[in-house]
């Protein structure tokens, strides 16, 4: 066994790895890193992670749910640290995970990977106390500055594979039923059970009963379900309207005004600390909102922008959808503006206080390579790809799957329940 | 979080051994209370929900949200810097009652008036107002356990500066009293009573030396009132309305606690706050702003009932340039679960008047209560 993966078993453990260690993993994860462009190229299938918050143990639930490195191809969206009790352990596994498999799991920085966020939303203080001295939090911090801005990712199927999950609640299988119909959108609970599955509108002709579907179904009424309530598609949406075989850009918080294309962000220099202001600032802090054009964020750094500004984007690089984090959404995900954005929240029971659930994102591999040739192996009623040509492209079939927060001293671990405030 | 709040693994595992720890990690002291806990245990975790808020209120004070002189001699505790979406909700909460107060202070100011603090701890609220009005006429009253008024009497008598104000409000200086086991203090107008809310609903009622039945009333439950069983919060409006102040005395009361139980923060919050061992007996009773407003109507305020989520306050009854003056003091990235956090929590107001006279219809006719409110009672 070598010593990264004696670190990782350790770490998987929840316990810290001496200092020494974390130097000369830090050291190793820049060198990998500095090879890596503003904009990591990666390819489906790949499962897209929202903020981590350094809540560990729903790290580990995420990985039970989500499928383990190697096996799973992973892009965490940034935000490691921060809020929750085990900052630390969360970033140092997910580090030792890149240096040890790269090519499986791709970083990308989050507004809270940084020196000043992190001093004042307690990774700082976590190191400190860890460790006795700030060394350590100096290290992580260095490899902040490394970490990519962006990810884009290419090769995903316009439609999911079906899969034989079972459907969580059996009753609603038949309103579900999508066997002569492709599959958008599938949302699975921390089981595999099915518990929300959303065709794809295919063209005009039919677009009027597809639409009056989703409305109609009684699953959108139910607040249990966390699965359409974060599908822009059961509200304003007739399903996907993307750019079929477009990429998906991945990114923590959002656009940027200076931004028009990707090749931008590719133009910037990003090993630095975040700053106040700018193109590099903008993407780990603005949020979309149902605005037009752009507006001032509450945030006090980065902006809002509407919907036209995300469609134009989409356009103008020929992106299907793009992947954000940085919000919290009780659902765990949220698409928005026909679904041409998506906000992925990946920290249940955010700071131990909030009572969401989180979600990751599976986009499957398009076997036909060219991205909006459909496979057709001899799949019952599958349709034409013709179709699709004729009427553009469409994005990503997405698969999400959600999941709460792990139960509390059921892994062995230190896990001590954690106190949130209130005003008392 | 702040760095006293992370738990450090190496404490976790002496604890787990049965080592003490004093001061610090209050979560690690009482997460570990999973075996029965005795009513003891339970009073004394309600008791030391005032060190808590006051440790909020004095990081607060540090950042420059609030402006409170006294609060310091209180804390028994360094100060902890707090996250600053709850630096935000201690601030709205803090002005939210300061407005209500200084609106019936300012009203009719040469009126004598009365306060009556239910768990005031160490509130500096009296100081505060003494400092602000040195001519207005108030007899206060404080209530809370006998372990808290002993503390607060103690630092009082430890601090020249609290005392020079008590005084300065009495016309001759020996009419201040503290009893023999120091857990009352006694004056003309300012007193402190050790007394468990609870006996308000056995019979006979307790009684309240200096407490005036003929002077304009305002009862203030800040977080208090909610950790009683909701006969005994019943029993206590109940007996100032009509034994201690009998109308047509005007009455008025502003409660501040959370709502909202039922959805997903609510529930959480509910069962976080039981791990510590803090109950929130009427909160499911009293869950939402109609549910508020009936409480305080049928619980006899009848000349007005109103009631806001602190969410609603913090964006209409703060100035704009406050708003900004605030939102510069910290960035604040935590946007959705400030919002969260803002609308779990109401300030109800309600009162009683005497006739045409309306002081407190006149005092709060400009203050804006919340018509929406989205959780079916």
């Amino acid at each position: 066994m070598s010593d990264l993966d004696r670190a990782i078993a350790q770490l998987r453990a929840c316990r810290p790895i001496p200092e020494y260690q974390v130097r000369e993993l830090c050291y190793k994860a820049r060198e990998l890193l500095i090879e890596e462009g503003n904009v990591v190229g990666v390819d489906a299938p790949v499962t897209i992670c929202g903020d981590i918050h350094g809540q560990f143990h729903d790290l580990m639930e995420l990985f039970r749910v989500g499928g383990d490195v190697p096996d799973t191809n992973y892009l965490f969206m940034g935000d490691f640290v921060d809020r929750g009790f085990y900052s630390l352990e969360s970033f140092l596994l997910l580090l030792c995970l890149k240096v040890r498999y790269p090519d499986r799991i791709t970083l990308i920085r989050g507004n809270h990977e940084s020196r000043q966020i992190t001093t004042v939303y307690g990774f700082y203080d976590e190191c400190l106390r860890k460790y006795g001295s700030a060394n350590v939090w100096r290290y992580c911090c260095e490899v902040f500055d490394y970490l990519a801005l962006g990810a884009l990712v290419i090769g995903a199927a316009t439609n999911l594979e079906p899969s034989d999950a079972p459907f969580a609640d059996p009753t609603s299988q038949a309103s579900m039923q999508t066997e002569d119909q492709d599959i958008e959108i599938e949302t699975l609970n921390a089981n595999g059970e099915i518990m929300f599955r959303f065709p794809r509108n295919h063209d005009a002709s039919q677009s009027s009963q597809a639409t009056s579907q989703p409305s109609s179904s009684p699953i959108i009424d139910t607040p249990s379900r966390t699965g359409p309530s974060g599908t822009s598609a059961t509200s304003s949406a007739n399903g996907s309207r993307g750019n079929d075989g477009g990429a998906v850009l991945c990114v923590h918080g959002g656009l940027s005004p200076l931004i028009d294309t990707i090749d931008k962000i590719r133009l910037l220099d990003r090993k630095q600390e975040v700053p106040h202001e700018g193109a590099m600032c903008d993407l780990l802090w603005s949020d979309p909102d149902e605005i037009d054009g752009w507006g001032l964020s509450p945030r006090g750094a980065g902006f809002l922008f509407g919907a036209d500004i995300v469609k134009c984007f989409n356009y103008k690089n020929d992106l299907s959808l793009i992947a954000r984090a940085h919000q919290l959404v009780m659902e765990g995900f949220k698409e928005m503006f026909d679904s041409t954005i998506v906000t992925v929240w990946s920290a249940p029971n955010y700071c131990y206080r909030c009572g969401n659930v989180a979600a990751i994102l599976e986009l499957g591999e398009d076997g036909s390579n060219a991205g909006y040739m459909r496979r057709s192996n001899g799949d019952v009623g599958r349709r034409q790809s013709s179709v699709l040509t004729e009427r553009g492209r469409d994005g990503p079939g997405r698969r999400y799957r959600v999941f709460d927060a792990a139960p509390q001293d059921s892994r062995g671990m230190p896990a001590k329940k954690p106190v949130a405030d209130y005003f008392l | 979080m702040p760095a006293p709040e992370i738990p450090n693994l190496k404490s976790l595992l002496a604890s787990r051994r049965g080592g003490q720890q004093r001061g610090r990690g209050r979560g690690i002291l009482t997460s570990g209370a999973k075996h029965e806990s005795s009513d003891a245990d339970k009073d004394r975790a309600v008791q030391n929900t005032d060190q808590d808020a006051a440790t909020s209120r004095l990081s607060c004070i540090e950042l420059g949200y609030l402006e409170d002189p006294f609060a310091k001699a209180f804390a028994t505790q360094p100060t902890i810097r707090r996250l600053p979406l709850l630096n935000r909700g201690t601030y709205v909460r803090t002005t939210a009652i300061d407005i209500l107060v200084d609106k019936f202070l300012s009203t009719s100011p040469t009126e004598l008036k009365q306060i009556v603090s239910l768990g005031a701890g160490t509130d500096t609220r009296y100081y505060r107002i003494l400092s602000k009005y040195p001519s207005i006429k108030v007899i206060y009253h404080e209530f809370d356990f006998p372990s808290n008024t002993a503390t607060k009497i103690a630092t009082i008598q430890k601090t020249p500066s609290l005392l020079a104000q008590i005084r300065q409000s009495l016309l001759d200086p020996s009419d201040l009293k503290i009893s023999v086991d120091k857990t009352f203090l006694t004056s003309p107008f300012y007193n402190i009573h050790a007394i468990d809310l609870r006996t308000f609903s056995t019979s006979p009622a307790p009684t309240i030396p200096n407490l005036s039945a003929t002077t304009p009333t305002l009862l203030l439950s800040e977080c208090c009132l909610i950790y009683l069983q909701p006969a005994d919060a019943s029993a206590i409006l109940f007996s100032f309305l009509t034994t201690l102040i009998p109308a047509p005395t005007p009455v008025a009361v502003v409660l501040y606690e959370p709502i909202r139980p039922h959805d997903a923060f609510g529930r959480t919050m509910e069962a976080n706050l039981a791990s510590r061992n803090i109950h929130l007996h009427t909160l499911k009773k009293y869950g939402s702003l109609t549910r508020q407003r009936i409480r305080l109507k049928s619980a006899g305020f009848e000349h007005g009932f109103k009631a806001a989520d602190t969410g609603f306050i913090w964006q209409k009854w703060i100035a704009e340039e406050e708003k900004e003056r605030v939102a510069a003091l910290e960035m604040l990235d935590e946007f959705e679960e400030l919002e969260l956090l803002l609308t779990h929590y109401c300030v109800a107001w309600g009162w009683r008047d005497r006739g045409e006279e309306a002081l407190f219809g006149k005092a709060w006719a400009e203050v804006q209560e919340q018509e929406r409110d989205d959780e079916v009672g």
